[in-house]
């Protein structure tokens, strides 16, 4: 896949690019835009096609294989590994997804959604994944 | 922990370095140690010494203390067979004002052991050099693109460029920055250029060199300069201190209730500390390069 296709950085974010890699993976992962067994673009390749430095996306691999998320195949490149490792507790994982419901709710209320209307997004959002 | 520890090897080594001009030091016991493969953006402002501080590193400017190593030899008496080694780009090059192009080209290549004829064509096509003219009915910016074609046709090991993009237009200046990422992902060459345009530096370079009132206040990867430095937004139910004094900060302001207070030495645990000791809401702020600069020299 084209590192273009998979990827979308902003350099001049307050995120480091190297994060802004790792989350997208992860996005992509969570969404099943790409599934365990997908290779990811060579880090020369998304380095050349995204224009950015080859050891900040060799930086992004690293962390995606020490949590897990890919597999180093020798001779192969990175790939997605088989299931996600559910090491972190229970407690830690719901904190991670803490900030996107805070920005979630901030956003309903812009909108004069209401929490009952909110709910029944979220329901019909989690109905459709799994219908899937 | 990065991994300057552990790479032992550096391509570029100025210790205590002080420059005097007229009894001010420009450069004043600067150390910079630059690992090789990697691509360091050296920020600073106008007149901070970023010059000086390539000409010193090259041997071009004698240093009045300290030691320059580049390349395993001392700069300011480096030998032929280094210079090979290394590929310059001043701010304002000067170039033989009534020699064409294309013989300024052959010229330069008569001078080195190893020509890439290849990459010179391709440069020279690709950024649109006018070979037939003569150098002195040149543009800045196309004599800024030829010196650069100049310097990388041999191929160094190290590249150092003074401000490379500051006449490009934005799509020769795009062009280039692919072209130092290229160079870059062999891995095995370093480039060092400095620049006061810091959304170039965040796309291209790996790591970071802030020069401040003649010293480097910064030497570390670009992405934990970003993961370290952070503003934070303090808002609390009760009134908050006169004064904060958190580890590494940088700036503050407090105004009643209110407080945005920037450190350079950011943990996660720190939000809680300040929400549990001030009874407050903190909301941590990504800052980009340019935002850390300002933050930096505002201190």
């Amino acid at each position: 896949m084209a590192a273009d296709f998979l990827f979308q950085v902003f350099p001049t974010s307050g995120l480091p690019i190297y994060r802004q890699l790792v989350d997208q993976v992860r996005r992509h992962v969570a969404s099943g835009r790409i599934t365990s067994g997908d290779f990811l673009p060579s880090v020369r390749q998304v380095a050349l096609e995204l224009e950015v430095n080859a050891m900040t996306v060799s930086k992004a691999y690293s962390l995606l294989e020490r949590d897990g998320v890919v597999e180093l195949v020798r001779g192969h490149g990175m790939r997605i590994a088989k299931r996600l490792p559910a090491s972190d507790t229970l407690e830690e994982r719901q904190r991670q997804l803490a900030p996107l419901v805070e920005q979630l709710l901030a956003e309903a209320y812009q909108l004069s959604l209401s929490p009952t209307q909110v709910q029944n997004l979220l329901a019909r959002a989690i109905k459709e994944r799994n219908g899937k | 922990m990065s991994d300057e520890t552990l790479l032992t090897h550096h391509v570029l080594e100025m210790r205590g370095v002080s420059k005097l001009y007229s009894g001010r030091a420009v450069l004043d016991r600067l150390t910079l140690c630059v690992p090789r493969g990697t691509v360091v953006g050296l920020l600073g402002k106008n007149g901070a010494g970023k010059t000086t501080l390539l000409r010193a590193a090259l041997g071009i400017a004698r240093i009045d203390h300290g030691t320059v190593t580049i390349l395993d030899e001392p700069a300011w008496t480096l030998s032929a067979s280094a210079k090979q080694q290394i590929g310059y780009v001043p701010q304002s090059p000067q170039l033989y004002p009534w020699m064409r192009v294309d013989q300024i080209i052959a010229y330069t290549a008569s001078f080195y052991l190893h020509w890439n004829r290849a990459l010179v064509e391709r440069l020279v096509t690709q950024w649109e050099v006018p070979l037939r003219r003569r150098a002195g009915t040149l543009s800045v910016g196309e004599l800024q693109k030829l010196a650069l074609v100049l310097a990388l046709g041999h191929e160094p090991a190290l590249l150092v460029l003074d401000e490379p993009v500051a006449a490009l237009d934005p799509s020769a200046r795009r062009e280039f920055l692919k072209v130092v990422l290229e160079i870059a992902a062999g891995g095995e060459r370093t480039e060092i250029f400095s620049t006061h345009i810091t959304s170039d530096l965040e796309r291209v370079a790996d790591r970071v060199a802030i020069l401040q009132r003649g010293a480097i206040s910064f030497f570390g990867e670009l992405g934990e300069l970003k993961d370290q430095v952070k503003r934070l937004a303090i808002t609390s139910t009760n009134s908050l201190p006169e004064q904060f004094s958190l580890p590494g900060q940088i700036s503050q302001r407090i105004e009643g209730k209110q407080a945005l207070v920037t450190t350079r030495a950011w943990s996660p645990g720190m939000a809680g500390e300040i929400e549990s000791q001030w009874h407050a809401e903190v909301e941590v702020q990504d800052l980009n390069l340019e935002e850390i600069f300002l933050e930096l020299h505002d201190a």
